[in-house]
């Protein structure tokens, strides 16, 4: 993906920066807001990850400006404040998503990801596959290597948006914003017990592993 | 008019000016009857006096009647130059015969006077009688009362023109006066509700060229909106430098931590000492973040989204969600559900946190095996939420300071957490409106959220 970041703190942008290359995205980088505006105007960006302070125009006014120009490339905000009303500024300014300082990279990294993949049509599956796992949405049924696997009904949600998210990472608070729809900062981890009760159904009698948990940043399910 | 001023008047009996500009229309009307009460009853006497007088003086002119004849003489002659209506004559001869222009008669309480046959018609107001002996007869001389009468009918009339228009005027004028009083304190009383909300920017409207009491305590309203703003607004301000100037220096902090971390060969004594620094930046992060949030939620800035918010369902949410790890650690979490719906208007994010601390509190500081409910009610109409355990719970004594920042049970200090948990629940509570107590479940600890009983929105 064709990526735009705006960020004044030189340490921060370039961890970000060499992660998302790392990745395989192009990243742009500009430190001030108004020649920001500029070049979001210029060149279309599949993305666009905002710290909110920043030089010459801060990032509330510059996403607002870009959707008053007709820019829509999904904006995600990077900020040291995280209160209600910081997010709320945020989304109402025409962000897209909001991440509060100081972030893990593996999150940043799984949002620009959502956001990216946001404008792509969802295709209606019905069974979705993961290696030899099959989940059918219709019957509700999870079989893998043409044995059944009985999931409760959660554990079943959480497998479903893993799997329809094949290879890309799920992040804890996004999982516990999409499959329980709660949006909160547990200080214990709650949502490990949750995946380690699914591993222990979905890959523990089996020889290979297919949910992943990946450091820092949250878990995958791979094929 | 008067049933529309009535209408007002009883609609406003609530407030005091009305109270006041009624009290005053009673007041002045009793003043009114008392005064033209006395003047007439003093008026009154001093005719009748008068006409005492009149009366004596007539009657000494028949002292000169020698004998009855005489006296039935001279009482015809007085008779005939007077109207019977205005003044009576009678003489009561020692035969009993009746001369003068009416007939008379001695009862046991003084005289009854009766028009003479085929004579002219009498007063119809009643005469004021003098009884007196002359020549062996009796002679009565009597007054009507005629012009008593009037000066009352002219009292009465003089009362209903000077009360009825003053009451009515009184009335009316109380009633617009009131109404508008009463705008004007239920404008204040609005921008007071607003103000509490959080709405800082609310400031009543401004009445030129007045200088009473509401327009004065309208206008120091207005000053101490201007004050709590900027008082809540330099809050935000130094919240936000603070953030961005402790926030950035973590953020790099983080990133250097994980470079050097990527770096280091996984499982060695190095590699252990950046996963612990690492993780006690996040600790670091998570009391500034909590401090940061408690501040932004009393300093009065953030009002809670008036999104309904289903508190069974976020309850049985919650209750889910942390049932493996409560089961994990050996505790029994059980979920007991109101059959109503529980809608708050409120903001989801920051009581399922508040929610989540309380269960992770539950978890943390409770023995292994200890049984935690969750339960949601409905009393007295107030949605309720609780959360209950059979732990050790808290004395008595510390149970209003756990609610501060940072204040932690002394048993509590070597288990993981930094003492902002329950301060959050209770700055989540007072944005909510909700009531919060941290009761006695003998054994354990009972938390007590209870949200105002359907809010009267919008008012």
């Amino acid at each position: 993906m064709k990526l735009l970041l705006v960020e004044d703190d030189a340490t921060t942008a370039a961890y970000v920066t060499r992660g998302l290359r790392e990745e395989g995205h192009v990243v742009d980088h500009l430190t001030d807001g108004r020649e920001a505006l500029a070049q979001a105007m210029r060149a279309g960006y599949d993305v666009l990850i905002v710290d909110r302070m920043l030089p010459g125009l801060d990032g509330l006014s510059l996403v607002r400006a870009l959707r008053s120009a007709k820019v829509t490339a999904p904006a995600i905000f990077l900020t040291a404040m995280g209160g209600v009303d910081d997010r709320i500024e945020g989304l109402r300014a025409g962000g897209d998503d909001y991440l509060v300082k100081p972030f893990a990279f593996g999150e940043l990294s799984a949002r620009v990801d959502v956001l990216g993949r946001r404008a792509a049509q969802p295709v209606v599956e019905t069974v979705l596959k993961a290696g030899d796992l099959t989940m059918d949405l219709i019957a509700r049924k999870v079989t893998r290597a043409g044995q059944d696997i009985d999931l409760l009904p959660r554990e079943f949600t959480l497998l479903e948006h893993l799997m329809r998210r094949k290879g890309r990472v799920q992040t804890r608070t996004m999982l516990l914003e999409s499959v329980w729809d709660l949006s909160f900062d547990p200080q214990t981890n709650v949502v490990e017990t949750h995946i380690s009760r699914l591993r222990a159904k979905v890959d523990k009698p089996f020889a290979r592993e297919l949910i992943r948990t990946v450091r820092g940043a949250g878990y995958k399910i791979e094929d | 008019m008067v049933p529309r001023v009535f209408r007002v008047m009883s609609r406003s009996a609530g407030s005091t000016p009305v109270r006041q500009a009624m009290g005053l229309v009673v007041v002045f009307a009793v003043v009114n009857l008392v005064t033209l009460g006395f003047a007439y009853l003093s008026l009154r006497s001093s005719a009748e006096e008068a006409m005492r007088s009149n009366l004596v003086q007539l009657m000494a002119g028949f002292d000169a009647a020698a004998s009855p004849g005489a006296a039935e003489v001279m009482v015809t002659a007085a008779a005939e130059a007077a109207d019977p209506a205005h003044r009576v004559f009678a003489y009561i001869a020692p035969d009993g015969r009746v001369t003068g222009n009416a007939d008379a008669r001695l009862t046991a309480d003084g005289v009854e006077i009766r028009p003479m046959p085929e004579g002219r018609p009498l007063g119809r107001d009643g005469y004021l009688p003098l009884i007196d002996r002359k020549a062996g007869g009796v002679l009565i001389i009597g007054e009507s009362l005629t012009p008593i009468r009037e000066l009352g009918r002219t009292f009465l009339g003089l009362l209903a023109l000077s009360l009825v228009p003053t009451v009515l005027i009184s009335l009316g004028l109380g009633a617009a006066l009131a109404a508008r009083a009463r705008a004007r304190v239920e404008r204040i009383e609005q921008a007071l509700g607003r103000l509490s909300e959080g709405a800082l920017d609310t400031r009543i409207p401004a009445e030129p060229g007045r200088a009473d009491d509401l327009a004065r305590i309208g206008a120091r309203i207005n000053r101490m909106a201007e004050a709590q703003e900027a008082a809540t607004e330099a809050l935000k301000q130094v919240s936000a430098d603070i953030a961005h100037d402790l926030k950035t220096p973590l953020q790099r902090m983080t990133v250097l931590l994980h470079d050097l971390r990527e770096g280091l060969a996984p499982g060695g004594r190095e590699a252990g000492l950046a996963d612990r620094a690492l993780a006690e930046a996040e600790g670091a992060v998570a009391v500034f973040q909590g401090l940061l949030r408690i501040a932004q939620i009393e300093g009065g800035g953030t009002r809670p989204p008036s999104v309904p918010v289903d508190l069974n369902a976020l309850v049985a949410s919650m209750a889910e969600l942390y049932g493996p790890d409560a089961e994990e650690a050996g505790r029994a979490l059980t979920l007991d559900l109101a059959p109503a719906t529980l809608a708050v208007p409120g903001d989801k994010g920051l009581i399922g946190q508040a929610l989540a601390n309380l269960i992770e509190n539950a978890l943390r500081h409770t023995p292994d095996g200890t049984a935690i409910s969750l339960r949601t009610a409905v009393d007295g109409g107030r949605p309720v939420i609780e959360i209950a355990d059979r732990g050790h719970g808290i004395p008595e004594e510390e149970r209003e300071k756990v609610l501060r920042r940072l204040y932690r049970l002394e048993r509590s200090r070597t288990t993981p957490g930094h003492g902002l948990g329950l301060a959050l629940v209770a700055a989540t509570a007072r944005l909510h409106g909700a009531e919060l107590d941290l009761l006695d479940n003998a054994p354990g600890l009972k938390v007590r959220m209870a949200f105002p009983a359907g809010r009267d929105r919008g008012a």
